[in-house]
């Protein structure tokens, strides 16, 4: 299955770019949704990973992002009508090279407070004891290699307000995003600033 | 106990629309019964039994859905309320149903083709209903705070607290949800859904957490179990939308390109195509559905023979809506052409089209309709000024005389007159010319108005 998803996009139209100490990959796939990668130069991590898929009618969506954390939003409240206040808990993913990591800031309750279960239908369910917080959150990678949750590979820790979720990664994701991150290399990086224009 | 009083009128004001007074404002339907026969007088529609009747023969097609591409034509006199009958028409469907009212000569833009304009109009005509997945907020609510700026004037700020059983969220409003707000009188312990997107508030009831005070609220309060897990959702919702908003979704270019393209409002044929396509297909798999509607063209003698052509092929497609068109010309010359034809449209057009024709209005009906506008403008009249009134109109015109309400209305006013009589409708008759009078008017002083002479050599030429 893993190898179902590197062959997609394997046959995707890339781009690629160097910039900022990062190497931004822009991916067409071939139902038209657009998928764009961030990955550290040095350290090889997946910083951003975002997508833009077509709306029923057509036009475009907005960027949702998988992992890493959306640009504050130019909040306007007469044309949005109602935006989450600030105060309310942030809920965004953050990978390192081992683990699957996703981080709710703005909680203030200890540990004891959080409970994470799995549910029937392949998502992670962070629930609070005090009723205050309640996430269901599935790990498209997972999804994407139909590979099973497993409840042993959960972790939770809590600090500076924020509430830490680790999902060891297994031995296929690993094996994927190595093959996959040697491939890039192959890539044909364009610099900051250089156009690409032949003359002919 | 006076800060209460303040409050309800600032309610009042809140809630009243202000809604300006249009012509045809006073058209809330065809006025039919059940067994489609017309009312004498019913939803600001007077007299015209056939016209009204044969209109609603039409409805009753548009609503059944089956048959596409018809056309009409209502013919009649000006001012024999063929604008009327179109618009109680447009009442009559919905809102669900797409209707599209121009004028003949919107047509003839410079920004594009006739034929642009025409199948832009067509196309907004046609509806398509489609489940499409929306974000909702559905909780109930724990807090609204409404904070009115301390000046007195300036935007207000708000900021609401939505829960469900698991958790609890914070959102700060924008003005125009405080006000939405306010209308639905929504209160800490109802559950409310906010669609996402359009910021539409709907209260589904009072949380069964609140129970207990009952004796606070009215017998058809509905309780409601307080929703479960989390607050945003999505969920498939049902809209209609117009093949031309579609198109205009999927023409815009994209990205920097957009910069290159001169928009001229015009949609590529690949693009409609491409959408004709798509609807299709959704409509095989059953995901859509299509609602044809109404265009209406006012003033239809204003369109050139190409324009004709163009109607006679559109109406042919399977796509096309109902065609409803008015004009108010006898025999004379087509656009565009040296030929004369019936209400200057060309034969094989007219063949296409069933012809509703209005009558003029009699006595009697031109005082209900005085009396109805009346009405619809706030103005109070004696009987002896409404029977003037009729008679100016039967000898002018109706719009004349509708013209004159106002006017009355002003000038009694100014007296300090709580209601218009017979010398204030005198007043404003002498003040405002009529189209005969005027023209009475011109043929006298014929001499001394400019370019005169210019004018007979012409015609002598």
């Amino acid at each position: 299955m893993a190898d179902a998803w590197l062959q997609k996009l394997r046959l995707s139209q890339k781009t690629c770019l160097v910039q900022d100490g990062r190497r931004k990959i822009h991916f067409t796939l071939s139902d038209g949704t657009e998928l764009a990668e961030e990955y550290d130069l040095k350290s090889g991590e997946l910083i951003v990973r975002k997508w833009k898929k077509k709306a029923t009618l057509g036009g475009y969506r907005k960027w949702e992002f998988e992992v890493g954390e959306p640009p504050a939003p130019i909040v306007n409240l007469d044309s949005e009508g109602l935006v989450e206040s600030n105060l309310n808990p942030v809920f965004l993913r953050k990978d390192t090279k081992t683990h699957f990591q996703w981080r709710v800031r703005n909680l203030p309750y200890p540990v004891d407070n959080y409970k994470i279960r799995i549910s029937d239908d392949r998502q992670l369910i962070l629930s609070t004891v005090n009723k205050k917080y309640y996430k269901k959150f599935s790990v498209p990678d997972l999804d994407r290699c139909a590979l099973p949750l497993e409840e042993e590979r959960i972790d939770m820790t809590h600090a500076n307000n924020t509430l830490i979720i680790s999902y060891k990664k297994p031995q296929e994701i690993l094996d994927m995003e190595k093959t996959f991150q040697q491939e890039l290399k192959k890539l044909k990086a364009s610099k900051d600033g250089e156009i690409d224009c032949t003359p002919s | 106990m006076a800060a209460q009083t303040a409050e309800k009128v600032q309610e009042i004001r809140e809630v009243t629309r202000i809604e300006r007074i249009g012509a045809h404002s006073h058209i809330r339907g065809l006025g039919l019964d059940d067994a489609l026969e017309a009312r004498q007088v019913s939803q600001g529609m007077v007299g015209q039994l056939k016209a009204r009747k044969a209109a609603g023969v039409i409805l009753e097609i548009i609503k059944d859905g089956k048959i596409a591409s018809r056309g009409i034509l209502i013919a009649g006199q000006p001012g024999t309320g063929k604008t009327a009958i179109a618009m109680g028409m447009a009442q009559a469907l919905g809102t669900d149903t797409p209707f599209t009212s121009i004028a003949g000569s919107e047509i003839f833009s410079l920004e594009m083709s006739k034929t642009e304009a025409l199948t832009q109009a067509f196309r907004k005509s046609i509806g398509v209903r489609i489940k499409e997945e929306t974000e909702i907020i559905e909780g109930e609510i724990v807090e609204v705070q409404i904070d009115r700026p301390a000046t007195g004037t300036g935007a207000k700020v708000g900021k609401l607290t939505l829960k469900t059983t698991e958790m609890e969220t914070i959102y700060q409003l924008g003005q125009k949800m405080i006000e939405s707000l306010t209308k639905e009188k929504a209160q800490a312990g109802d559950i409310v859904t906010i669609d996402k997107a359009t910021g539409k508030i709907t209260k589904l009831g009072r949380s069964f957490t609140r129970a207990r005070d009952y004796d606070a609220m009215g017998a058809q309060t509905k309780f409601v179990q307080c929703p479960e897990g989390e607050l945003q959702k999505r969920k498939e919702v049902v809209h209609t939308v117009t093949l031309h908003e579609i198109d205009v979704i999927n023409s815009r270019t994209q990205g920097f390109l957009a910069l290159f393209s001169g928009d001229t409002g015009e949609i590529k044929s690949e693009v409609r195509e491409q959408i004709n396509a798509k609807v299709a297909e959704w409509r095989e798999e059953g995901k859509a559905e299509i609602v044809p509607g109404v265009l209406f063209i006012d003033e239809v003698h204003m369109l050139d023979i190409e324009c004709f052509s163009f109607l006679n092929r559109a109406l042919e497609s399977d796509m096309a809506p109902i065609l409803i068109m008015a004009t108010n010309r006898g025999i004379t010359r087509i656009r565009g052409t040296h030929y004369t034809s019936p209400h200057g449209i060309p034969l094989d057009l007219l063949d296409r089209l069933v012809i509703i024709s209005t009558v003029p209005y009699d006595e009697k009906e031109i005082k209900q309709i005085l009396k109805i506008r009346c009405e619809e403008e706030d103005v109070e009249m004696s009987d002896d000024a409404l029977t003037v009134l009729t008679r100016i109109g039967m000898e002018t015109s109706l719009r004349y005389a509708i013209q004159l309400i106002t006017a009355a209305n002003l000038v009694c006013r100014k007296r300090k007159g709580t209601e218009v009589d017979v010398d204030d409708i005198k007043r404003v008759y002498s003040l405002f010319l009529d189209e005969s009078r005027s023209t009475q008017f011109l043929k006298e002083y014929q001499q001394e108005f400019m370019f005169n002479e210019m004018n007979e050599e012409m015609e002598t030429s």
